[in-house]
């Protein structure tokens, strides 16, 4: 039974690790579309509508589709004053209670929400509001629903990395997604 | 019972109940959404919350992901993150340490430089000390520095960034301050206020922290003058002589040129931040080459720092929506509204108490958890009180950074404390960092007094 729930944990945790490299590659798409707009702009006195909603968009979808990677790489900054120091026991309880009273209810509620939203701009097939702008507006809109899922699953691997902590079964947590040792959590102290 | 009574009751719980719940260490972001969603439970039971209003949130959500001005921090997280896996900020901060290092005081100096230009970098208030604490400080202690004074200028000048433009916590107090200000002044009946934009509060911030920065170096001279053995010099050796030159020219000047170029074309209005960002990402990755120091892992590691650190902020945006929205349902504005209006002392007084909790709050939170919860629910009183935004703004970031810098637990000694030799105690942290705290709230006294520092730049400027 653990050992199909760390295959599920495996599982999450390879595609959060994929779908966060690739669209991180979108803030280097940021920067360059930003930058051709300036370009455009200044030096050749033009500008395409379209591109200046691109970036912002780009942006959008980047920090949604990357949140389930950065709650993997312990990028979400907790207030740490008594996770860091404590056990690998008390970490995996503290997350676990966390997931199911904070994460999954608030996941769940931007679905409840998010859907019909999502759905009505797929219906319209809604474009930019700007005159000129991106068609495909929808397709942003998705990624909050994309977010929901990535974190929602993300928030089941750490649930389920403290099943197996607690369970004393660390040995099926991959290297990459373990707590840290004491030694290493307070750095050279 | 009172409905509204107890609506308010529970908000003013709430905003107890969330601190309490993020001490439990799960992340920021879930924990502000989670807390406020048990809390609008409660309130739903005794029927003073309606779940129906967080259906603003999918628009809300919407509005953050195609916010033109909030792209300017991954912009400039991009150009930090850049900087400093390039090794340009290393490189700098190396290089300036030399240039000064031969004057006593002088490596002190240049982490204070170095501090103001590149903790800009990303708002984040750890990086900046993890660098400056790995490179500098073992630079200092080999030159024979009281290691007291040492640790006190690293971490003091690795908070500058939160507020030294172009600081990503003044884009989003920006953005939050212009919106809440045209509600506040259309209240008043002023239907064309001026806007609050990026560029205003960037004008605004630099004074104060062009005098942080002046009020820092002066301590740094001080001590040279006073006390010599605390910061010896190291003199140049001649074969450095010979070499300084070039390096000054190759690894000191592009980047500051850099840097005054992005900062400069904002606040005279040439670009709007995010144009301006934009470019100084281009910038330093072009810096990167030529240095031969852009290899596909440099680029990756920035694309990936860049895409993290933005998701973090923007995530904890959206769980701090939640938590205006259940707040404002249950009554907690009026609540606020009631609180801080009846302070004595008018606007001012008000002020006082908001700076106080925030600095509190500044003991557990990191900024943007701060900024995210604090100002909706307080900056629309102290508007209405009359009080000016972009100095409200800009107090807001000093005491922020005056809060992390504060023993015994301000952020910043922390994460120096984390990347310092066993060699250096806490206690020799706590002690060097005293005099910095002093001279910041000295300087929070002296915006208190003279507010034209902040609102003359912007007044001038735009």
């Amino acid at each position: 039974m653990l050992t199909i729930l760390a295959s599920i944990m495996r599982l999450i945790n390879a595609i959060n690790k994929a779908v966060g490299k690739t669209f991180a590659w979108l803030s280097l798409a940021v920067v360059l579309v930003c930058f051709a707009v300036v370009v455009e702009r200044y030096l050749f006195s033009t500008t395409r509508l379209w591109m200046q909603d691109l970036y912002v968009w780009l942006n959008g979808m980047m920090f949604t589709a990357v949140a389930g990677f950065a709650l993997f790489r312990e990028d979400h900054v907790r207030v740490d004053i008594f996770y860091r120091p404590a056990s690998p026991t008390k970490k995996a309880i503290a997350d676990l209670v966390g997931v199911c009273i904070f994460l999954f209810p608030f996941m769940f509620s931007i679905y409840y929400i998010g859907l019909p939203y999502v759905q009505r701009s797929w219906r319209l097939m809604e474009n930019s509001a700007n005159v000129g702008g991106m068609p495909g507006l929808y397709i942003l809109k998705t990624f909050i629903l994309v977010f929901v899922a990535l974190v929602a699953l993300q928030g089941l691997a750490m649930a389920i990395r403290s099943i197996l902590v607690l369970a004393k079964r660390d040995d099926l947590v991959p290297q990459d997604f373990r707590y840290p040792t004491a030694a290493q959590a307070t750095g050279k102290e | 019972m009172d409905y509204v009574l107890i609506g308010e009751i529970l908000a003013g719980l709430m905003f107890f109940g969330v601190i309490g719940m993020l001490m439990l260490g799960f992340p920021v972001a879930f924990s502000l959404a989670g807390t406020s969603l048990i809390f609008g439970a409660i309130g739903y039971y005794f029927e003073v919350f309606d779940f129906s209003n967080l259906a603003s949130l999918a628009g809300r959500y919407i509005g953050f992901m195609t916010n033109e001005v909030l792209v300017a921090v991954p912009l400039f997280v991009f150009m930090g993150v850049m900087l400093e896996r390039s090794k340009i900020a290393e490189q700098l901060l190396l290089t300036m340490s030399k240039l000064f290092g031969n004057i006593r005081g002088g490596l002190g100096i240049s982490v204070i430089l170095v501090g103001a230009l590149l903790a800009a970098s990303t708002g984040v208030v750890g990086a900046t000390v993890v660098t400056m604490g790995l490179i500098s400080l073992p630079a200092m202690m080999r030159a024979g520095y009281d290691p007291k004074l040492a640790s006190g200028v690293i971490c003091a000048s690795g908070t500058l960034g939160q507020i030294i433009p172009p600081s990503t916590v003044l884009i989003f107090m920006a953005d939050m301050l212009a919106g809440i200000n045209s509600q506040v002044q259309m209240a008043k009946g002023n239907f064309a206020p001026d806007p609050v934009s990026v560029g205003d509060l960037f004008a605004g911030a630099f004074i104060p922290g062009l005098m942080l920065v002046l009020l820092y170096l002066a301590w740094m001279i001080f001590k040279a003058i006073t006390d010599p053995k605390s910061c010896p010099a190291t003199p140049f050796s001649d074969e450095e002589k010979k070499g300084i030159v070039k390096e000054v020219m190759t690894a000191m000047v592009p980047p500051l040129l850099l840097i005054v170029a992005v900062l400069g074309s904002i606040l005279l209005g040439i670009a709007t931040p995010t144009e301006a960002a934009s470019v100084g990402a281009v910038g330093a990755t072009v810096l990167a080459a030529l240095r031969w120091r852009l290899s596909f892992t440099v680029l990756r590691e920035a694309a990936v720092s860049t895409a993290t650190i933005t998701s973090m902020i923007f995530i904890i945006l959206f769980g701090a929506s939640v938590f205006s929205i259940v707040f404002r349902q249950m009554g907690g504005d009026n609540l606020v509204h009631e609180f801080l209006s009846g302070l004595p002392g008018g606007a001012i007084g008000a002020m006082i108490v908001v700076m106080i909790i925030m600095f509190i709050l500044g003991f557990i939170l990191d900024t943007f958890e701060i900024i995210f919860i604090v100002i909706p629910i307080t900056a629309p009183v102290l508007l209405m009180l009359g009080l000016d935004p972009i100095w409200l703004g800009v107090m807001v970031g000093v005491n922020l950074q005056t809060s992390f810098l504060t023993p015994p637990f301000g952020f910043s000694l922390f994460y120096l404390r984390s990347v310092a030799p066993n060699s250096i105690s806490t206690g020799m942290i706590y002690k060097g960092v005293i005099p910095f705290v002093c001279l910041q709230v000295l300087a929070i006294a002296i915006l208190f007094v003279f507010p034209e520092l902040v609102t003359w730049l912007p007044k001038f400027l735009y």
